[in-house]
């Protein structure tokens, strides 16, 4: 696998605050990484400096070996999906897709045709002249990374795209974006302070404490080899406990 | 120069644009109005026996009228969002009607009810009429009501019903439940309404002027010195003192910035069919319909009646009369003046209320401070320190002026409505713009202008109505700039032309329900 993004020695503070500490890591081409963290860890804060929004204290960013650290957001070939969806209100399902599409000089029947795959690609063809406040939330989350998508990044960011919805969603969604990221083959990054959904998706996991990256490695290698305590009671700890409530409905169901 | 600090220069040059704006109309005629106060000017102010009874007047008027202004605002209030009181469209309708005219047509209305030779006067053959205290708090009351109901309602409107469910079931009485609950809920709201309506009222000159007789207020006072002797230093004292209610008003709302309306409801409360409640609130309210239509009625009977009671004929005489004697002339000033503070203001406060609220720093801050302050100015010392500022530049005597001194006399009320709106819209559009490679100012006109238009629409009528029915910085400069119709009120008036005085009156009232119910219709029509 060849290097995708190549993140060196990035801080960020405010106000004598560190939020970030000099954080380097590297991401796999076509791979699926999440950043695990508690609220207030910094990973937010990075996701916003990868993707352009705010300007990183020292350190640089590479796409493709190439210094994007000064490059505006709309240059980077980058997509990124909120947890509050931010869609365009005011507009329907295949406007919000089609937006950005025709902004950046697709033709009309081009931007249309796009716009009509991706619908089809996150199952919304029905909805596609609702608006949406007349959607699920799972519903416009689709839509909002169906935006994103139809640009074609090479990279997606996802912050936190699932914690507004509802368990049942939250899982069938889970899924979705596996298969949106095989279909597209597109480096995916995802930031969440769920382990379990971390655990579940992720080629590799990033956990993330005080501004600090305290372990970056596969699902598996954490549970053999926790780096630290915090992985140990933040992440494995958490992780079993939940199993373990499972575990125990699962024994009172069937006896 | 990397994108961050291209970005960081564009939107923070349009920040100390909005800054400079303000530097020069607000800040800087006010602090050359302070700088008119001369030790002389202040001695003779203080020691003269006539401003001492201005002051007590003032005070006294104001405080008793503001009392009942609350006390009408807050039972017509309850009574229409508490009780299942019918036809409570028409009766909110009709309450807010005297915000549509000059607070001098209100004391106007009174003079030609209750006057010497007022329509009620002559009819039941009374003497005198109602000059003095009693015509100024009556007058005041007239105009200022409308604003305590409407701060009443929308707080009364999201209260919660939980506290009282809980309470009911713990079984307290509902009049327990009101004194220990909703009155509480109010404190902040008591407040708030008395000193917004307070402020409102001592700086009034229209009502004080038009039927306060020998009763001298301050702003009557302060209005002699300044239009009438052009005596600016004594007139920059008496605004000075003016300006302390007004701030302390100021510093009341923005310290109290939480009045119940952002809390979390679970539940709004439901209306009351209590029989009592209902009788009490018809009559209450039929009560405030009849004195809120009786002066328009008197305008109506004046106008359009050859010579009341002597010859009751109907007759276009008057207003003829009125056109003829410039009336329509004034009126095109005044709706030149409407609109054009009406498309500045607007503009003006939605760059600003973008800036502050979805580009946040510390300019942002400092600038939303300052488009506050206008609130805390009241209208004529706004007029004479504009006066004393820009008499000698191009711009004075000419629309111009007038257009930006209404612009920016009621740009706080709109910049905060446009402000909480932008507050309300999800912090990321822009952000998923740039990602997506379209600009901000894109996003603002495809995406951001569509969701707020229709509070765009209110703060247009908003400007457009106050500045068509203000007489208080105007006064001050016009002329020398073009007279708007407001000013012809009381110069009427004092001709003794009270049809012409009833006819204006009307033509305000007209223009601004056109203006309020065609935008509520589109408003309809388009969401």
């Amino acid at each position: 696998m060849t290097k995708k993004l190549e993140i060196s020695q990035v801080s960020k503070g405010y106000k004598e605050n560190d939020v970030l500490k000099l954080v380097s890591f590297d991401v796999e081409d076509g791979e699926f990484l999440s950043i695990l963290g508690p609220s207030g860890c910094g990973k937010t804060t990075l996701l916003r400096i990868l993707i352009g929004l705010l300007e990183p204290d020292t350190g640089q960013i590479f796409k493709d070996g190439i210094d994007i650290t000064n490059i505006s957001p709309a240059q980077r070939g980058m997509g990124i999906v909120f947890q509050n969806y931010a869609l365009f209100e005011n507009m329907t399902v295949i406007q919000n897709i089609e937006y950005a599409l025709r902004i950046n000089k697709k033709t009309k029947a081009n931007a249309r045709h796009t716009a009509k795959e991706m619908m089809n690609v996150v199952g919304l063809n029905e909805q596609k002249d609702r608006l949406p406040r007349q959607l699920s939330g799972g519903q416009q989350q689709r839509v909002a990374i169906a935006r994103t998508l139809a640009l074609k990044p090479d990279v997606v960011l996802l912050d936190e795209p699932l914690s507004a919805l509802d368990v049942a969603t939250r899982i069938s969604m889970r899924e979705e974006l596996k298969r949106l990221q095989d279909t597209f083959g597109t480096t995916m990054i995802y930031v969440t302070h769920d382990q379990e959904e971390a655990f579940a998706l992720s080629d590799r996991i990033m956990i993330m404490d005080e501004g600090a990256i305290s372990q970056i490695d596969t699902p598996i290698a954490i549970c053999k080899q926790p780096a630290n305590d915090y992985v140990q009671t933040f992440v494995l700890d958490n992780l079993k406990a939940k199993i373990a409530s499972l575990a125990q409905f699962d024994l009172g169901k069937s006896s | 120069m990397t994108i961050f600090q291209r970005r960081l220069s564009t939107s923070s040059l349009i920040k100390i644009i909005i800054g400079i704006f303000f530097l020069f109309f607000v800040i800087l005629p006010i602090l050359s109005m302070f700088g008119r106060i001369t030790s002389t000017s202040l001695a003779s102010v203080f020691t003269s026996s006539q401003f001492s009874k201005a002051l007590k007047n003032s005070l006294t008027t104001t405080f008793v009228a503001t009392l009942i202004s609350m006390t009408i605002g807050l039972v017509a209030a309850w009574s229409i969002e508490r009780t299942a009181m019918r036809y409570k469209a028409l009766f909110s309708t009709i309450i807010v009607l005297p915000m549509l005219i000059p607070s001098i047509s209100h004391a106007f209305g009174l003079v030609a009810l209750f006057g010497a030779n007022g329509i009620v006067t002559r009819f039941f053959g009374l003497a005198n009429g109602i000059y003095g205290f009693w015509g100024i708090v009556a007058g005041s009351v007239m105009y200022s009501f409308p604003v305590a109901y409407l701060m009443f309602t929308s707080i009364l409107h999201y209260e919660d019903a939980m506290p009282h469910k809980a309470a009911l079931v713990l079984g307290i009485p509902p009049l327990r439940r009101f004194v220990g609950i909703t009155l509480p809920y109010l404190r902040k709201t008591f407040i708030a309404v008395f000193f917004a309506v307070f402020t409102m009222i001592i700086t009034d000159y229209g009502v004080p002027l038009m039927i306060g007789g020998k009763t001298t207020t301050l702003s009557v006072l302060m209005y002699n010195k300044a239009v009438g002797m052009i005596d600016y230093s004594s007139g920059s004292v008496i605004g000075v003192l003016l300006l302390i209610p007004a701030i302390v008003a100021f510093l009341v709302d923005i310290l109290n910035p939480e009045k119940g309306e952002s809390g979390f409801v679970s539940e709004l409360m439901e209306s009351t069919n209590n029989r009592l409640a209902l009788v009490a609130s018809y009559v209450f309210n039929g009560a405030v319909l009849l004195a809120v239509l009786a002066p328009i009625v008197s305008f109506c009977i004046m106008v359009f009646q050859t010579k009341y009671p002597i010859n009751t004929e109907f007759t276009l005489y008057h207003i003829e009369k009125t056109l003829n004697r410039g009336a329509g002339r004034y009126l095109i000033n005044s709706i030149i003046y409407a609109f054009s503070a009406a498309v500045f203001g607007t503009s003006l406060a939605f760059v600003c209320s973008y800036m502050t609220s979805r580009m946040k720093g510390q300019l942002s801050y400092i600038l939303h401070l300052i488009s506050l302050t206008s609130m805390a100015i009241p209208g004529i010392v706004l007029g004479l320190s504009y006066v004393i500022f820009f008499s000698g530049t191009n711009i004075y005597g000419t629309l111009l002026i007038i257009a930006l001194v209404n612009s920016v006399h009621f740009f706080a009320s709109p910049y905060l409505m446009m402000y909480n709106a932008l507050e309300k819209l999800n912090p990321n559009l822009e952000a998923v713009g740039m990602s997506l490679g379209i600009k901000r100012i894109r996003i603002v006109f495809d995406v951001i202008i569509p969701k707020v238009k229709s509070s765009l629409s209110e703060m247009f009528t908003y400007f457009f109505v106050n500045s068509m029915m203000t007489i208080s910085a105007v006064s001050f400069l016009a002329p020398p700039a073009p007279k708007p119709v407001s000013l012809m009120i009381n110069q009427f008036e004092a001709q003794l032309l009270m049809e012409s005085a009833a006819f204006v009156s009307l033509l305000i009232l007209l223009i601004n329900l056109l203006t309020k119910g065609g935008f509520a219709l589109a408003k309809k029509k388009f969401n």
